[in-house]
């Protein structure tokens, strides 16, 4: 058992002193095995540029739809208002003094006494009379009174009676008297 | 050895980076330290003049207006609307130079005078002012017709012609219920009417919108912030627009043919009040309000107030029915002339003594016979039952202008004044009021406030006005509106009353003449002008609706029944007709009108 222990204990010894060797610190030489950079680089201005060149082309996009939706916009604003236009031009056929006119034009005139057909039973309600030019309503308003200068003061012309000696006298000496006399009056 | 020279080198460069981190600090100190500065010189010394210099630099700021409420009538049609539409103005600097050919091309395009054009393409500031750099061309053009201008004008290679957003009001039916509805002045200021009444309700609230731009376009992602605009709320009118047509021509043409200065015509729905049709005339184009003179844009049948005259009858009649003071079949001696203080009160109409009912003083309008039915009323009594007719009393509609009239108390009433007014002289009304009191006749006894609005709203002035808010009062009792409503039949009965043209074969119509003196501005006393009107319903055993008119001094030989009576006749047939009111063919009244 001691001649199996005397060389494990000797082992044991030499074992535990290259252990106690082998963990002692010592100054290493420091690795300086330089990395690659140019991957690094490469993979760095890559990025860079792609996101560069992607921001532009993002901004590029959204400049363009811009100036797509600036069209647009005008184009919906020109439509809405000549949606408007027309809204108004509508208007403006249905307007009552327009259709009047149209129904005046064609004849029509309002009924002076209502009277109705009861679909029921086809009876008439009321005493319907027919439609007369009295029953026409006046749709335009008088034409406006002249002004005074478009409107002389008749002028009154005093010819002299003929004397009764002279029959009925020629048409040709009336027309020569008159003239002199109007200018006399005014 | 080595291992010394690397210790060296390691130091020295430690000491290198510490030298570099101080030189570093100090840079960014003094760049920090600027960039304090210049904050401090920014925010701290002037911030808003550099702020209004950012504004200017690419920041566009755009009004956004809000669209004006629409004023339609009861069935929704447009009397109202706003339509997008621009304002053309002019850098008179940049265009002066092709001013000619610029003014050419906006005189076609857009039918302007163009003298006006060339005169503000080339507007000049007087000496010593700075050069003009604004001149309006148009104003409130429909913005097609501005843009194809304008398109026509960049064409031709000319600038300084730009278009901004000036919203137009239109009337689509020019002067149907342009006495209602007012007008919009060239500022876009309401000026009258409803317009100018409702101003807040229609007007809403404007936005704006604040972005940048670079070469014409938005720049996305930019600033931009955005107030959004508030719509206005429209007005819908209890007014019909085809009836108020109708009703304005059919008022025209009687003024005119009378030589008339003014008529007004209101026709209302009898049970819930609604105003119809309310026209005036003389009356103007709400499109052009400038070419009408002012007097004529207001409503006179609102502003005007004048003496009833007979129409008032009804009045002091159906209330004396109410009182149990008479019946229509109460005999009255009618003497040729009835003298009361120091005056003497005549009739219409030169006669001996006549023996009329009740019914008949309606039917053949004597004063006489209303002033000595009326002696049974104290002053009190008959004045406390005009008021309840609202006599005295604004109507209230929401419209601008209205005058109250004038109903004398009864205690300076003297006998005469009873006398008079019970024929309806000596006190003054509008004829929304006249149209209103009858209108309580016809609706069996009770007074229903009259409104131009339909649902509810609140004007200008703080009145909140509608259908909605419509209130009924007992004037007098079901019984007495109806016998009064069979006297006014007799009215326009042929052989019995003085209007038998006012009549519609097949219906049962109610009716009452008015011819009143009225007191001349100039003298204050009765110069000679009358107020002719006729007021009546139909059918008059179950009334749909009541119509009111009346002519201002008519110059040739008017009559309440032979101006106004007809004017009365047809609207109601387009009433009945439109409305499809059927008769009802009942036995029509037969009252004895002598005995």
């Amino acid at each position: 058992m001691s001649a199996l222990a005397g060389p494990a204990k000797a082992l044991r010894t030499s074992r535990a002193a290259a252990a106690v060797e082998r963990a002692r610190l010592s100054l290493v030489q420091p690795r300086r095995t330089p990395a690659p950079r140019a991957p690094f680089v490469v993979l760095v201005l890559a990025i860079l540029g792609a996101g560069v060149v992607g921001l532009l082309m993002f901004n590029t996009h959204m400049q363009q739809t811009s100036f797509y939706a600036t069209r647009l916009q005008q184009q919906a604003d020109d439509l809405v208002a000549r949606q408007q236009k027309l809204d108004m031009e509508l208007e403006g056929l249905r307007d009552p003094q327009r259709l009047a006119v149209a129904a005046r034009d064609l004849g029509m005139v309002a009924p002076g006494v209502p009277a109705f057909i009861r679909l029921g039973d086809g009876s008439r309600v009321g005493s319907p009379t027919v439609a007369s030019p009295e029953d026409a309503v006046q749709i335009k308003p008088k034409p406006p009174a002249l002004p005074l200068p478009l409107k002389p003061k008749p002028i009154y012309v005093i010819v002299p009676a003929p004397p009764a000696a002279v029959t009925t006298p020629p048409p040709a000496a009336n027309t020569t008297t008159t003239p002199p006399a109007q200018g006399a009056a005014r | 050895m080595t291992q010394a020279r690397r210790t060296t080198s390691s130091r020295s460069l430690r000491g290198s980076s510490e030298i570099r981190l101080r030189v570093g600090l100090i840079v960014i100190a003094m760049v920090l330290s600027v960039f304090g500065a210049r904050l401090l010189q920014l925010q701290g010394l002037d911030p808003k003049a550099y702020a209004a210099r950012a504004d200017a630099e690419g920041l566009v700021t755009v009004p956004l207006p809000a669209k004006r409420g629409e004023i339609t009538d009861r069935n929704g049609i447009p009397l109202a609307e706003t339509v997008s539409g621009v304002m053309l103005v002019a850098d008179p600097v940049r265009t002066r130079a092709h001013a000619d050919k610029i003014a050419q091309i906006l005189a076609t395009k857009l039918d302007l005078d163009y003298f006006d054009l060339l005169a503000n393409l080339r507007k000049t500031a007087p000496a010593g002012k700075p050069a003009v750099r604004f001149a309006y061309l148009a104003r409130r053009v429909p913005s097609t017709v501005a843009n194809d201008a304008l398109a026509a004008v960049e064409k031709a290679g000319y600038k300084g012609v730009e278009t901004r957003p000036d919203p137009v009001r239109t009337y689509p039916a020019h002067d149907v219920a342009a006495n209602l509805l007012g007008f919009i002045g060239a500022d876009g200021k309401p000026l009258a009417g409803l317009e100018l009444a409702f101003e807040k309700r229609l007007a809403g609230k404007d936005g704006h919108e604040t972005y940048e731009v670079g070469g014409g376009n938005r720049i996305p992602l930019g600033e931009n912030t955005e107030v959004k605009p508030t719509d206005g709320t429209s007005l819908q009118l209890t007014i019909d627009r085809d009836v108020q047509w109708y009703a304005q021509r059919v008022l025209r043409t009687a003024v005119e043919n009378a030589g008339a200065e003014s008529g007004t015509a209101i026709a209302l729905d009898t049970k819930t009040g609604g105003i119809l049709a309310f026209a005036d005339f003389p009356t103007y184009d709400a499109n052009a309000p400038g070419q009408a003179p002012k007097a004529d844009r207001g409503s006179r049948g609102l502003s005007n107030v004048y003496e009833p005259g007979s129409v008032e009858k009804v009045l002091t009649t159906s209330s004396l029915i109410d009182a149990n003071k008479v019946s229509p079949s109460t005999r009255i001696k009618v003497p040729s002339t009835l003298p009361v203080l120091d005056r003497v009160i005549h009739d219409w109409f030169d006669h001996d003594t006549l023996r009329l009912t009740l019914a008949g003083v309606i039917a053949k309008s004597s004063n006489i016979g209303t002033a000595l039915a009326a002696q049974q009323f104290s002053h009190q009594q008959l004045w406390q039952y005009l008021d309840r007719f609202g006599l005295g009393h604004r109507v209230e509609i929401g419209m601008p202008g209205e005058s109250r009239g004038v109903l004398p108390p009864a205690d300076s009433w003297s006998d005469l004044s009873r006398a008079t007014i019970s024929f309806g002289q000596g006190l003054s009304v509008n004829a929304l009021q006249m149209a209103t009191a009858i209108n309580a006749v016809a609706n069996g006894g009770e007074l229903v406030s009259p409104s131009l609005v339909q649902g509810s709203a609140t004007n200008g002035a703080g009145a909140t006005v509608g259908t909605d808010h419509a209130t009924r009062s007992r004037v007098i009792s079901p019984e007495a509106a109806a016998a009064t409503a069979q006297m006014m039949e007799m009215v326009t009965t042929e052989g019995a009353g003085t209007a038998p043209g006012a009549g519609i074969a097949g219906y049962r119509v109610a009716g009452k003449t008015g011819t009143a003196q009225q007191v001349g501005k100039a003298c204050k006393c009765y110069d000679g002008s009358l107020a002719v009107s006729f007021a009546g319903f139909a059918p008059a055993d179950d009334p749909r609706f009541t119509v009111y008119v009346v002519i201002q001094k008519p110059k040739r030989g008017a009559s309440g029944g032979g101006t106004a009576g007809p004017v009365f006749r047809k609207i109601l047939t387009y009433l009945l007709q439109k409305y499809a009111v059927p008769p009802t063919q009942t036995p029509p009244a037969r009252l004895p009108v002598e005995w």
